[in-house]
């Protein structure tokens, strides 16, 4: 009977989902909870049944969109390891073969493994020679985040061929980078190299996920960049109270109308809570997702990274997709099939009928992990695993070929190339340079910087309702800006932009936040109080009224607060510049100046402008509460009647704290009311300088806006412009520098060509002269090197004739040394006559061959041939 | 100069002369009308010019407190004088004059600049109390012996000095000698003094300078010394055990004790004191620290006490100033408020209003100061009791160890007076005579009868009580006495507190009413 009604329910079952029914045939112990109340025997003919049914219903597969499939990637041009196995990884395969026969035989009911899919050359691939440990050279790569984050941005996802079936090929890394594009497996092969690379214990992982997870659907998900940070709330140490603090004042009021007050208090606060709490529950239905009828049946990959290496403290997931970690009961992960590294393959043989939450990660337990190779690493129950574990780490190679000797096989190398990520990709990035990831009522959308001309690189857009129509506000990431723009936030319901800049903007600007461009509206600009003189932190602005916090001034100034009165309207037609709001009142507060006593240390100072008054408050006394206070009434110096007004006693009310002697008098007021004349003057002035430096800044930031210039740093050789140019040069001016040394070319008919007005062209008599004045210019020059050479010739023969006769006729009575210097000054003189000779011969046997060359050379030369073929 | 002297009538300074002098260097222009007006107190004046005025000798300036700049150059004045209540003075020109020592400038502790510039000075010294010296000129004088350059070493801030025109300058060695031994100098005669200089200077003169900042060191390290062991007295002091660290109060004991030193000699008497002396250090030992750990406590309750009591203060201070701030806030605009109403009854019930008031406020400040005064009384209260209770436990358990003391000496005694007694007998017997050390013949006189020898332990006995007895009564009325002084400083700060605060309440109450009550007396007459 029972059978007959699990039956009816079967039939129903199939009839909705063909999911189930694949349940039922698969049998897997790796299965959650809502397919397990299907473990029932089942007839054949229910299952033809079925089966039949299932051919007619389509099954919902995805199109895989990949557009690098086979017949793109050029297979001859890959390497021989990629095209064909060698011995050690056929033998691989057939022990492989046999696992999985054994397994098959041991676990009827479980799926197939994923042991060797097929490459890009369709060669069947061992899983575990796919993973290729490659460290990068980018620091950026060396912890597990930043690889998941790179490995999420680079590729562009691409679903599975059937989401209920691992693929049947798995592609070289090196490819999946080439082509910028993966299913989850590539994702996680990819990860898992670069993670083994950096010294992580990482694991690829086939096994069950949810939808969300499997087709990266994000838009469930909060985005991690809208969530903020919660204020960790310091708890305020309770200071037990002093031996001698006092007693507070006694207390009168009821308590019995102080506990009903809270009573009430609290009835309306549980009333709004549970109201709160209605609503959220509302809208978490609302948000919930339909149940997915595939649920726990969808193959995906991930990686698992163990404890232990680079101070892991505690096992983790990384889905590659998103580069989010997770712990290992994450609700998300609904079981595991299998999972290997570079050196084994452990089959999982735990139950996962509660996800993955109860899986214990000891790949050493034979029981809980079924390996496929003998005698690597963690063959070893975790007991002695820790002190196992620094030995191998230091000698895997080592260990392996012992290894090789008493047992059966080890792991061939990998059979991937080297992974390698030129710098160019690795700061490009997303494929393309862009990226954009549709969060829970956000979307986040990435570009490479130098990307887009303006320096964006990161938009995040909040919407206010989850179908994403309604704009809530914009959040925009800059980065090389010239203007140090870091982040600008528009806030589409309250209409405000804010602006963050990077210390190092030309006006030290830190914060702008504004509704308008305009001048004299509301806006507020925060500074880096240390990159200015005047140490103003924020200016605040209102139509009328503009206030000012200063910081560190030696003044002791930290307050200013302008109040503007209406514009006067001038009739002059400039008066659009030099008509600036009249100023009202303009109040000035002062930090307490410890070298002055507190009674003459000013505190706040009002000039009421419009009333002519200025009042002045002092600092309170430390053991006082009453500061004093001073007023006064600043008529004009001058009457109506033009008399000079002359200080009087009430025109300086005083309250002071303890009265001094000397500030009774006339003479000490009237020397402070002229002080702070010059002082309101002043003030003035400075609230004129702050509405032009307002002015000021938004031109600046108008023109930076429209501008964007981006700054590209001295030490980016490849976009700097400037110091690639200024390189360029540098080698073009060394290269000339070297062709003239190796030749100067002389241009012989420069001189001649000058003689002749400028930019006409030549005629042919002209060029006939040309030709003719350098001919007879030359032959000058070679008779003048005869005649020079001939001159030289004959007054040296002279001399040595003069000096011989002189010899001849002294001979009797010339000292031995001066017979030497005669013998030598001979040799010598002869020497040079001989020379000289020899070069006048060589002249006249050379001069007429280079009047002919030169005739020849002048024939041909370029300037006057057209002439000269005319003249022939 | 000297024509001066001899054909001119030396001028006195008087009052008319110093308010001409006043009067021509004050305020100008409108300011200076004000000023004729009021009159100008010597107090007010900072600088002063009194040159070219015949000027024998300083007087009348003892008004001019406030006083920073004084110029009496040119002038004969012979005798630096009358200068002492310019406390506050800052630069002191008495150049061109005929002075011929300085003297009279111990007070002006502030000088920071002094010409002495063409006077008849021979040597530099009495300069000891400004320490703030940066300028000293003393050209054109008599100075000439190079060793008052060294005395110019103690002013640490010095950087300009003249000295050209006296006999000195005229040494080979002046400019060198100067350099060395004035390293900080800057401007020497109108001249900056190069580096090069410097080095050559230092280079020159290296052994004697080395040789001088030896002993400046070892001075300086001497003075510390003594500070230090100064302070660390004091700190006993402050505990009531100085001088117990140690056998200082044995050895008192002892200092004028012919007798007990005499009775040393006995033969087994020197064991016996040293005994006793090991075991009364270490009660004394015991007291000290116990002192010490004493004070400690006494210390950190009574700057709780002054913490929590400044907190108090500080709160209800902080509570005050709020309510003016309030009230400031209303005030305004209420008076803004009279001033534009015009309706008579409608003034009325506003001045009647804001009257209101500031009544209140008087009465809110009242209360919270008598607040204030009530929970300080009771803080005080606790407190006194609390100390009064720490210093008569300290007193009770000095006590009881000085009555060890007491006992040590009592025991002693009794040992002395066994040993004396059998010394007698055996000296009476002729027993021991010829064994007898020299030095106990020569106390032989105590030996004469058992009285003598009784009396004369009784007396050292007596002695050393009265000195035990002495130190406990001086340790523990200074306790008392501190301990009453303490109270009733601290009685005594907070009544004036209570009444500079009430008095302050008070002031700023009346003010105000009086703004009202200006502005109502103007309302009415408008």
């Amino acid at each position: 009977m029972e059978v007959l009604k699990e039956k009816v329910e079967e039939e129903e079952e199939a009839e909705r989902e063909e999911a189930a029914v694949r349940a039922e045939r698969g049998e897997k112990v790796v299965r959650p909870m809502e397919v397990r109340r299907e473990e029932a025997p089942m007839t054949q003919e229910m299952l033809r049944d079925l089966e039949r049914k299932l051919s007619d219903t389509e099954m919902a597969i995805p199109e895989k969109l990949s557009t690098f499939t086979k017949d793109t990637i050029a297979i001859s041009k890959l390497p021989l390891s990629y095209q064909s196995n060698t011995l050690k990884e056929e033998h691989l395969l057939q022990v492989a073969d046999s696992f999985s026969r054994q397994y098959s035989h041991l676990c009827p009911d479980r799926v197939p493994l994923f042991l060797h899919p097929l490459n890009e050359c369709e060669v069947p691939k061992f899983v575990s020679t796919t993973i290729r440990p490659t460290l990068m050279p980018y620091p950026e790569l060396y912890n597990w985040d930043s690889c998941a984050q790179f490995v999420s941005d680079f590729l562009s996802m691409v679903p599975l061929p059937d989401p209920l079936k691992p693929p049947s090929h798995l592609y070289s890394p090196t490819t999946v980078l080439k082509y910028q594009e993966g299913n989850c497996f590539d994702f996680s092969t990819l990860l898992c190299s670069m993670l083994l690379g950096a010294g992580y214990d990482a694991y690829c992982v086939n096994g069950y996920g949810s939808q969300d997870m499997c087709q990266m659907d994000l838009t469930r998900d909060v985005c991690p960049l809208t969530v903020k940070h919660q204020e960790v709330v310091q708890e305020e140490e309770k200071v037990p109270p002093k031996k001698y603090a006092v007693k507070p004042p006694r207390d009168l009021t009821s308590r019995f109308q102080q506990e009903q007050e809270t009573k009430k208090q609290e009835e309306i606060k549980a009333e709004e809570e549970r109201r709160l709490r209605e609503e959220e529950e509302r809208l978490l239905d609302v948000e919930k997702a339909k149940t997915d009828p595939l649920h726990g049946l969808r193959v995906h990959s991930w990686v698992l990274v163990l404890s232990g290496k680079r101070e892991v403290p505690e096992s983790f997931f990384i889905d590659p997709f998103t580069a989010h970690s997770y712990s290992t009961q994450d609700d998300h992960f609904l079981g595991i099939e299998s999972l290997w590294n570079h050196k084994n393959y452990w089959v999982n043989m735990q139950d996962c009928w509660n996800c993955c939450k109860d899986l214990v990660f000891d790949l050493g337990d034979p029981v809980r992990w079924e390996y496929l190779l003998l005698g690597t690493e963690k063959s070893h129950l975790s007991l002695t695993e820790e002190e196992e574990d620094g030995l191998n780490d230091d000698d895997d190679v080592e260990n392996l070929g012992k290894e090789d000797e008493d047992k059966s096989f080890d792991m061939p190398p990998s059979w991937v190339e080297q992974i390698e990520i030129s710098p160019e990709a690795f700061e490009t990035r997303c494929p393309n340079g862009k990226k954009v990831i549709q969060y829970k009522r956000a979307k986040l959308e990435k570009w490479a910087p130098y990307l887009n001309s303006n320096g964006l690189v990161c938009r995040l857009t909040t919407y206010e309702d989850l179908e994403c129509t309604k704009t809530l506000e914009i959040k925009e990431w800059f980065q090389n800006r010239e203007d140090m723009l870091e982040l600008k936030h528009i806030d589409k319901s309250t209409g405000l932009n804010v602006d963050y800049f990077k210390p190092g903007h030309p006006q030290a600007l830190r914060v702008h936040s504004y509704k308008s461009m305009q001048p004299e509206t509301d806006r507020i600009m925060e500074f880096y109080d240390r990159a200015r003189v005047d140490g103003l932190v924020k200016r605040e602005e209102t139509s009328k009224t503009m206030t000012e916090y200063y910081r560190g001034r030696s003044d002791f100034l930290f307050y200013r607060h302008v109040s503007f009165g209406d514009r006067v309207k001038k009739l002059s037609l400039n008066s659009a510049e030099s008509n600036p709001r009249p100023i009202v009142k303009i109040t000035e507060r002062f930090a307490r100046n410890p070298e002055q006593p507190a009674d003459e240390d000013v505190a706040e100072r009002v000039f009421l402008i419009s009333e002519e008054r200025i009042q002045l408050r002092y600092h309170c006394r430390d053991d006082h509460i009453t500061a004093s206070k001073r007023e006064f009434l600043r008529r004009s110096e001058v009457d109506n009647k033009g008399n000079k007004i002359v200080m009087t006693p009430d025109m300086c009310i005083s309250f002071e704290v303890e009265p001094m002697e000397h500030t009774k008098k006339l003479l000490c007021q009237y020397e402070a009311m002229m002080k702070l004349k010059n002082e309101e003057k002043l003030s003035r002035h400075q609230a004129w300088e702050s509405e032009l430096e307002v002015l000021e800044i938004l031109k600046l930031r108008e023109e930076e806006e429209e501008e964007h210039r981006l700054t590209i740093s001295i030490y980016d050789t490849k976009r700097n412009e400037k110091s690639k140019e200024y390189r360029e040069a540098m080698e073009r001016v060394m290269h000339e520098e070297h062709l003239r040394q190796v030749e100067a070319p002389l241009d012989y008919l420069a001189p001649f060509l000058a003689q002749l007005p400028p930019s006409e062209k030549m005629t042919r008599w002209q060029a006939m002269r040309v030709k003719d004045e350098c001919l007879s210019d030359f032959k000058q020059r070679l008779i003048d090197k005869a005649n020079l050479i001939q001159a030289r010739f004959e007054k040296e023969t002279q001399e040595l004739q003069k000096k011989q006769q002189w010899y001849q006729e002294n001979q009797v009575t010339l000292t031995v040394e001066d017979e030497d210097l005669y013998l030598s000054y001979c040799s010598q003189a002869m020497f040079r006559i001989r020379i000289l000779e020899q070069r006048l011969n060589r002249h006249k046997e050379l001069a007429p061959l280079k009047y002919l060359a030169l005739e020849e050379k002048l024939y041909k030369d370029p300037r006057l041939v057209e002439f000269m073929k005319v003249f022939v | 100069m000297n024509w001066l002297y001899d054909s001119v009538e030396p001028r006195v300074m008087d009052e008319d002369m110093l308010k001409l002098a006043v009067g021509e260097q004050g305020p100008r222009d409108e300011a200076g009308q004000l000023a004729r007006q009021e009159g100008i107190v010597f107090k007010d004046v900072l600088s002063l010019r009194l040159d070219f005025q015949n000027i024998l000798r300083i007087d009348s300036l003892w008004q001019f407190e406030n006083l920073r700049k004084l110029q009496l150059d040119n002038n004969i004045i012979e005798k630096i004088e009358g200068l002492e209540r310019l406390v506050h003075l800052v630069w002191l020109d008495l150049s061109f004059n005929n002075i011929e020592a300085i003297e009279g400038l111990d007070t002006l502790v502030n000088l920071e600049d002094l010409s002495l510039f063409n006077n008849r000075i021979s040597k530099i010294d009495s300069l000891d109390a400004l320490v703030k010296l940066q300028v000293l000129s003393l050209g054109n004088n008599e100075i000439s012996h190079m060793m008052n350059i060294i005395y110019l070493r103690r002013f640490k801030d010095l950087r300009t000095l003249s000295l050209s025109g006296n006999p000195i300058a005229e040494e080979e060695d002046y400019k060198m000698f100067i350099c060395a031994y004035l390293p900080d100098l800057v401007y020497l005669d109108f001249r900056r003094i190069d580096d090069h200089m410097k080095e050559l200077a230092e280079i020159k003169h290296q052994y004697g300078i080395d040789e001088l900042k030896q002993r400046e060191n070892l001075s300086q390290a001497q003075l510390d010394d003594e500070r230090a062991q100064r302070e660390e007295l004091e700190e006993h002091k402050a505990a009531f055990v100085e001088r117990l660290n140690g056998s200082f109060l044995f050895d008192s004991m002892y200092a004028e004790d012919v007798e007990g030193n005499k009775l040393a000699h006995l033969p087994g008497v020197s064991e016996l004191l040293q005994a006793y002396k090991d075991k009364f250090v270490i009660i004394c030992l015991n007291i000290f620290e116990y002192g010490l750990k004493q004070q400690e406590m006494r210390k950190v309750e009574l700057d709780t006490f002054n913490e929590c009591v400044q907190e108090a203060i500080q709160e209800n201070r902080e509570q005050g100033k709020r309510r003016i701030a309030k009230f400031e806030e209303a005030h305004l605009l209420s008076l803004n408020a009279i001033r534009d109403e015009s309706e008579v009854t409608n003034l009325e019930m506003k001045v009647a209003e804001h009257s209101k008031d500031i009544t209140e406020l008087f009465d809110m400040l009242m209360t919270l100061e008598m607040q204030l005064v009530e929970q300080l009384e009771e803080t005080i209260n606790t407190f006194e009791r609390n100390i009064m209770d720490l210093v008569a436990l300290f007193i009770e358990n000095v006590q009881s160890l000085m009555a060890q003391c007491r006992d040590l000496e009592n025991h002693h005694h009794e040992k002395l007076l066994e040993i004396s007694i059998n010394t007698l007998e055996k000296i009476l017997k002729g027993e021991l005579d010829e064994n007898l050390p020299y030095d106990v013949r020569a106390v032989s006189t105590l030996f004469v009868d058992k009285d003598t020898i009784v009396n004369a332990v009784g007396t050292s006995h007596d002695l050393h009580l009265l000195k035990i007895d002495n130190r406990e009564d001086e340790l523990v009325t200074r306790t008392n006495s501190w301990c009453s002084h303490l109270v009733d400083a601290i009685h005594k700060d907070e009544i004036m507190r209570n009444r500079r605060r009430v008095k302050e309440i008070h002031q700023y109450v009346d003010h105000v009413q009086n703004e009202l009550d200006n502005l109502e007396c103007s309302e009415i007459i408008d």
